[in-house]
């Protein structure tokens, strides 16, 4: 399959280089794509579970937010807006806009367009993706003061609301739609096809394996003094399809910015072109991913029904040998299903102290005295009971090294044990679509707990009951695709629900935390394996000023909704 | 001068002068042996040798080496084999004396289990796609009509259907695949070749008055197609045989290098497949890649010579004198 990917990725290379021949490569900047953008005509990010409707460019470039949280500082920066108010039980937020902000086609942005589409979120369900919905779970109404003030009323207390919403915390925020293109539209079925956003690049044009965009020599953010036009006159996304492709073009320069490779591979690659650069200057160059990674499991399938079976999983599982083979040493070992941030160490403290931590290496007899007691026994390589031999599939998206190799130890580590384990690769598309959130899995690799960054609700406040739907019906905003529920569910949420309304820094909350981890690790819905680092290498042959630890205006993830932020800060090479 | 002449001619002179003359004689006597023998065939003695050397790669690997180091995480990642030294600057060890994978698996091991997996799904498939062959080719040839019809229909359509392409589809259906279960996919792709080249022969043996004879004395159809007439296709069948593996191997490594396939058993394409998609090449892990090429083509180039051979031995124009 990665054979296919590859040649058609030097084909379409070669087709964009031809297209784009009025923009010299040192004018272009190329990011790096890792999935087929399945329906490149189709614009509406509100009904694409995948994201590639945003990360092919649109989200990079076009649409822009209206905060981007700052991982190095933790401030959260104003983009779209200017500004924000909230009242004191932290349920209604006020925020300002930016004067002057203008729609490539020339129209005014306004509080219009934000009353517009928040409300357009909120009366139809039929909206799927995950800012969407999350949006619809918090926001009880939303009302525009004037022109450029719009005021949030929120069914709880949730001080985190404009972080969460409209921040880019994790990957994407809730973007702005022009209220002239999309009113009288349905937002089910729109496709939206002559895009506009408010960013410095417009739409130039897409195919399955590329989109490419353009500068805007109009842009607001250059016309009000907000911001400088963006150095690279055209940007282009293209697929590469694996990690040898990746590399090669890194290598040739044909590629300014790629997906994350292992840590070989960029040696490789740093050997081949010493232009190459990564977060950190040496040994492990990755930066640290806030999604750590983790074993969802679909607690409604038989025999993972069972706690039992999931813990003896867990016992099972050695996550020093993840570190060492999938990850070449470059992350380590989670110790609860926190990121390992700095900022979450009183909340992973107060969990270990209650004797919740996970272990780094393997208990395979504890494992399998679980999995006796659940009424197993082993009959020569595997556990079997009433005839029937003990076996799970473990879907895995197929878009990285870094996840198929983790679940091949997973797998072998499972075989070893006695569990007739066996990995289904899937494609990025698929896997995000129509796996993960119809619950059409046993087991799989994933990072469904991520959001906390420096508070726990982020996390935790995903796997309550509310969120619980039957398997093959799409679970909202991915919260609880492990369809966890039950009288431990029940307790969890009833702690969560107390929590939601905390502010940060609430000295209960650590003991909360603590209090609702034993039904995670009585019951493990999903089990936590180990942190994630991203070693994202960035060429700077034709550009530099990308993100490093050296230069930290925001991490290097430039599938994210604050690519916005490197665009500003490439220059031309000299 | 004494010196030079006792050392150089009694001994050098007596032997130039027998020497050719009994080499010729030899060799003469050896040719002729060979005619009359077909089966002393050189390529075919060399190419069953190489195939045979396979499988003993895979029972000796089996015998004395740690079956248990092809498990991923076993060894240390990307050694290289002994005497070379990878890009880390780590020089290979006897432990894994053809280095590791990118998962730590150890070569040695890896290969002498994905070798003869791969010949086991070309000899498999081929012998159900020979003998559904053999069945359909005879039953069309000799029964003809409607039933010769249908067969020969059938056959020519499915012969111009790329096999590589339903495959694809299929397993990617299937997900996870066993070796039986893929050599039987590829089976369905390897019988049209030998039925229509069977149904050619038995349609002009057909008239051959041996089995015109057989017929007369009133003896059963299936007596006459396998008792009467194919033990006259033997050298045929065999032949047909080995390009029916070799075609299968060939499919079975297109399938197992695009990633399809089975995924906890070694294979040689599989091996290939996960030394590119984890950058082997840019990387030089050459031994990663390259020795699973090398194997196959070890496979190939003995599949070929017992071709020839076979050949040699069916036709004796080709046997030069």
């Amino acid at each position: 399959m990665r054979l296919l990917t590859m040649t058609g990725a030097a084909a379409a290379l070669m087709a964009t280089t031809a297209l784009a021949q009025d923009v010299a490569r040192e004018d272009t900047v190329i990011f790096d794509l890792d999935r087929t953008i399945s329906d490149p005509g189709n614009f509406n990010w509100f009904t694409d579970g995948t994201g590639v409707r945003r990360l092919q460019g649109a989200h990079q470039t076009m649409w822009e937010p209206l905060f981007i949280l700052n991982y190095g500082t933790g401030e959260l920066e104003p983009w779209l807006a200017s500004g924000s108010e909230q009242n004191e039980d932290a349920t209604e937020f006020t925020v300002t806009l930016r004067e002057g902000v203008t729609w490539s086609d020339g129209e005014t942005f306004d509080a219009d367009d934000v009353v517009f589409t928040v409300n357009m979120a909120l009366e139809n369900e039929e909206i799927t993706a995950r800012e969407a919905a999350t949006l619809r779970e918090q926001v009880a109404s939303v009302e525009k003061v004037d022109d450029l003030t719009v005021r949030f009323t929120l069914t709880d207390a949730n001080p985190r609301f404009l972080v969460e919403n409209f921040g880019v915390r994790i990957f994407g925020s809730f973007l702005i739609m022009p209220e002239h293109v999309w009113a009288g539209e349905d937002p089910a079925t729109f496709t939206f096809p002559e895009p506009i956003g408010t960013g410095p690049y417009t739409f130039e044009s897409a195919a399955t394996n590329r989109a490419i965009w353009t500068r805007n020599d109009d842009w607001w953010g250059a016309a009000t003094g907000f911001a400088d036009l963006p150095a690279p006159q055209r940007v282009i996304f293209l697929e590469t399809g694996g990690e040898e492709s990746r590399a090669q073009l890194m290598a040739a320069n044909e590629l300014d910015a790629a997906q994350s490779v292992g840590v070989g591979t960029f040696e490789a690659i740093r050997a081949q072109n010493p232009n190459v650069i990564a977060w950190y200057a040496d040994y492990p160059y990755a930066a640290a991913d806030p999604c750590a990674r983790q074993l969802e499991i679909n607690t409604t399938v038989a025999p993972w029904d069972d706690p039992r079976m999931r813990r003896a999983v867990a016992h099972i599982i050695d996550r020093n040998q993840i570190v060492n083979v999938a990850y070449e040493g470059t992350t380590e070992p989670s110790r609860t299903m926190f990121a390992q941030f700095g900022s979450m160490d009183p909340f992973i403290s107060a969990v270990e102290e209650a004797g919740y931590g996970l272990s780094p290496t393997a208990d395979v007899e504890a494992g399998q005295a679980l999995l006796e007691e659940a009424g197993w026994t082993r009959d020569g390589d595997y556990y079997a009971k009433d005839g029937e031999t003990l076996s799970v599939a473990i879907h895995v998206n197929s878009a990285s090294q870094e996840y198929v190799r983790t679940i091949d130890v997973i797998v072998e580590q499972l075989q070893r044990a006695g569990i007739d384990a066996r990995a289904v690769p899937v494609e990025n598309g698929v896997f995000w679509g129509e796996v993960l959130p119809f619950g059409a899995y046993e087991m799989s690799y994933s990072w469904l707990s991520c959001g906390s960054v420096n508070e726990p609700w982020a996390s935790m406040g995903r796997y309550t009951t509310d969120t619980v739907v039957p398997v093959g019906e799409r679970t909202p905003g991915f919260n609880n695709t492990a369809r966890w529920s039950g009288e431990g569910a029940e307790a969890y949420t009833a702690i969560m629900a107390d929590m939601e309304g905390r502010a940060l820094g609430d000295p209960e909350v650590p003991a909360m935390v603590a209090e609702a981890y034993q039904y995670l690790d009585a019951e493990m819905p999903f089990i936590p394996l180990v942190q994630a680092a991203k070693l994202v290498p960035f060429n700077t042959t034709y550009w530099t000023g990308w993100p490093t630890a050296d230069n930290e205006y925001n991490h290097p993830f430039h599938w994210w909704n604050h690519t916005h932020q490197i665009l500003q800060n490439l220059e031309k090479a000299e | 001068m004494t010196d030079k002449s006792t050392d150089v001619t009694p001994p050098h002179a007596d032997g130039d002068l027998r020497a050719p003359a009994t080499r010729e004689e030899r060799r003469a006597a050896k040719r002729a042996r060979r005619f009359e023998n077909p089966w002393m065939n050189p390529k075919l003695y060399w190419g069953a040798g190489l195939l045979l050397g396979i499988v003993a790669l895979g029972l000796l690997g089996r015998l004395f080496w740690d079956m248990d180091s092809v498990f991923t995480g076993a060894n240390l990642l990307k050694l290289p084999p002994v005497g070379f030294e990878n890009l880390r600057g780590q020089a290979g060890t006897f432990a894994n004396p053809l280095g590791t994978d990118g998962a730590g698996r150890d070569m040695v091991a890896l290969l002498s289990l994905g070798a003869p997996n791969t010949l086991y799904v070309g000899l498999l498939a081929s012998l159900i796609g020979m003998s559904l062959g053999i069945a359909l080719g005879f039953t069309a040839g000799f029964v003809g009509g409607r039933v010769d019809d249908v067969i020969r229909v059938l056959s020519d359509v499915m012969i111009t259907i790329p096999p590589l392409l339903i495959l694809v589809v299929v397993q990617s259906v299937f997900g996870d695949v066993s070796l039986t279960l893929m050599a039987l996919l590829i089976a369905g792709f390897v019988w049209q070749s030998p039925t229509r080249l069977i149904r050619a022969q038995v349609l002009s043996m057909r008239e051959a008055g041996y089995v015109q004879m057989a017929r007369l004395s009133g003896a059963s159809t299936p007596h006459i197609m396998f008792r009467e007439m194919l033990p006259n296709l033997v050298p045929y069948l065999f032949g047909s045989f080995i390009a029916s593996v070799t075609t299968s191997i060939v499919t079975a490594v297109g399938l197992e290098v695009l990633g399809l396939g089975p995924q906890r058993v070694p294979t040689l394409g599989r091996t290939i497949y996960e030394a590119i998609d984890a950058g082997a090449l840019i990387q030089n892990l050459w031994w990663w890649w390259g020795l699973p090429t090398l194997l196959l083509i070890v496979m190939f180039l003995g599949l070929l010579l017992v071709n020839l051979g076979l050949d040699e031995v069916s036709n004796p124009r080709l046997r030069k004198l």
